[in-house]
């Protein structure tokens, strides 16, 4: 049931350039779809694993300037880029969390957070690579069998099929017993050991795919943007992926998805009110934090227990 | 009968206080052998240390003739031992039928491969897993929560569901860490119960208990613990008698205690 609206859903997205010719519309149509998939892969860090990891902005910039650097200064093409932010991305994550998450989660999310802003310095201090402040403008659309993504509605497609396969890829890991083995880690690690699994290879595992997740995410949106430079490690971007998945409820699957297209889509529909719409987003959010402190998905998950109680009683 | 745990000469000591100071036993295998003694006296530290959740200073810890002595606990738990502890440990935000499974999971020989592709070997495990879950659940009364996340349950139906979880995998010995305490005790009699029949079926069990009374109901052996020494080993009646042991939990032996009573008013 579950799939079929997921499926109905992903279609009606895909409809999307078939129903507005508006650049602008199509192109909150990527950053919706864009920042689902980062928040979806912080999601399977944090509100699966149970670890809250700041190192996805640092994720993103890689990936970003991994992918726009494979084509500028490589001459690769961008389907390598991707590859490449995936790969260098997961590299980077084994390297620095086989020592960190060793030590406990306190200090995983001091040592991420850390680890982002040294790559916000080495994007705009490494100026031979990255051309610091400068940043590298003018990344030529991908390319396919000769046909050009160079309008915003063509780029669509390709950050419309991006999404659904780094999605369906997450929803198949999460409800798979690996999925569920991360959950029990984030709830009971002795347990989890007493039960005779190491926890170690499942929380690396999660990390290396999160950050591959996310650093292909980063190369798709760098080349949406069209140029890369350091305000790509803005902290804005951690900020929004963070706030969908806590809005939406750690842990929880399709309330990270929903809560990624309503909250990129809300900042645009609020429009109406040009002077208020930051207030009004900023009030809905703290809202809605009151109401549902674990998120939609936590507080429906809520109502479903106390109605099981009352069952059961 | 062969033993199927052997403890021998465990050290292990806190900051100089030697907590264990050469405790040596031995689990038949078939056999409940109990592990009492007053707060303090090493149990929990002996239970951690053989399980691989405290490393030991010395001795050597042998399971079904594997020498298990210091390695990781999830290693120790792949050799066949599997625990429960003191504070019930439960998965609270799964279902009952997920946190067995889980317990379950790393013992049976599907991979992630198998599950991606579903394979016969990936269906029959969980076939198994799942036959072996629901039998367990019946066993410890909570059928009608079978779905229901475990954190609605109330302490001593987790703690059923913690010796459910651990006698999931078939494990040639199980470990609990005090199974009755902060239990209701009208459910102190279906835990004795269950864990009765669970030996009749052949399950191995060394349990660590502050319950003399339901260890003595239980155990076909009694080893007892003070201030990290062995003081007494034997069956339940015999140290039910033993005026050390009694000593030691008491603080006085029955002619002590017959004195004091006679130079009452």
């Amino acid at each position: 049931m579950k799939l079929a609206v997921a499926l109905v859903a992903a279609l009606a997205f895909a409809a999307l350039p078939l129903l507005t010719n508006s650049n602008y519309i199509m192109g909150i149509g990527v950053s919706a779809l864009i920042f689902t998939v980062a928040a979806a892969a912080l999601n399977l860090i944090y509100g699966y694993t149970g670890l809250l990891s700041f190192a996805q902005l640092g994720f993103w910039g890689i990936g970003g300037y991994a992918s726009a650097l494979t084509v500028v200064t490589f001459g690769g093409t961008f389907w390598w880029g991707l590859v490449w932010a995936a790969v260098i991305n997961a590299a980077v994550a084994l390297v620095v969390g086989y020592p960190t998450l060793r030590t406990n989660r306190h200090a995983f999310v001091i040592v991420t957070l850390t680890f982002a802003l040294l790559v916000t310095m080495i994007a705009r201090d490494w100026v031979d690579l990255t051309r610091g402040a400068l940043g590298i403008p003018n990344l030529p659309p991908p390319v396919a069998f000769g046909y050009e993504f160079g309008t915003t509605g063509r780029f669509y497609w390709i950050a419309w099929a991006f999404s659904v396969a780094m999605l369906a890829f997450l929803y198949a890991l999460c409800t798979s017993r690996i999925g569920r083995t991360l959950v029990a880690i984030k709830q009971n690690e002795p347990l989890v050991r007493a039960q005779g699994i190491s926890p170690m290879p499942y929380k690396l595992a999660s990390f290396a795919l999160s950050a591959a997740i996310t650093g292909a995410a980063g190369g798709v949106y760098s080349f949406h943007l069209g140029i890369i430079d350091p305000l790509f490690l803005d902290f804005y971007f951690m900020q929004t992926f963070l706030i969908i998945v806590i809005i939406g409820g750690a842990g929880s699957f399709w309330g990270v998805v929903v809560s990624g297209i309503a909250l990129s889509a809300l900042p645009e529909v609020l429009r109406f009110s040009a002077d208020f719409r930051m207030i009004i987003y900023g009030l809905i959010l703290v809202v809605v934090m009151f109401v549902m402190p674990s998120g939609v998905a936590g507080w429906l998950r809520e109502r479903r227990l106390t109605r099981l109680r009352e069952q059961l009683r | 009968m062969s033993a199927i745990l052997e403890v021998t000469d465990l050290s292990k000591a806190y900051a100089g206080v030697h907590a264990l100071d050469g405790v040596s036993f031995a689990v038949e295998a078939g056999s409940i052998t109990g592990l009492i003694g007053p707060n303090g006296s090493g149990k929990s530290t002996a239970i951690d240390c053989i399980s691989g959740f405290q490393k030991l200073d010395g001795g050597k810890v042998v399971l079904a003739g594997t020498d298990i002595t210091g390695r990781a606990a999830h290693r120790i738990a792949r050799t066949g031992l599997m625990r429960t502890f003191q504070t019930v440990r439960v998965y609270e935000r799964l279902a009952l039928s997920d946190n067995l499974a889980i317990a379950a999971q790393q013992f049976d020989a599907a991979t992630w491969v198998d599950e991606f592709l579903r394979t016969r070997r990936y269906r029959d495990a969980i076939e198994a897993s799942e036959a072996r879950a629901r039998r367990l659940v019946e066993l410890i009364g909570l059928q009608r929560y079978y779905e229901a996340e475990v954190g609605i349950l109330s302490y001593g139906q987790k703690k059923l569901v913690a010796l459910a979880a651990a006698l999931m995998p078939h494990p040639r010995i199980v470990v609990l860490d005090e199974p009755v305490a902060g239990v209701n005790p009208s459910r102190i009699r279906e835990i004795e119960e269950a864990l009765r029949q669970l030996n009749e079926a052949g399950e191995t069990f060394l349990i660590v208990e502050h319950n003399v009374e339901f260890i003595t109901n239980l155990c076909h052996r009694v080893v007892v613990l003070e201030q990290g020494r062995k003081l007494a080993e034997g069956t339940a009646a015999e140290i039910h008698t033993d005026s050390r042991v009694l000593e030691a939990y008491l603080g006085m032996t029955p002619e002590m205690a017959v004195a004091e009573m006679e130079s009452r008013p």
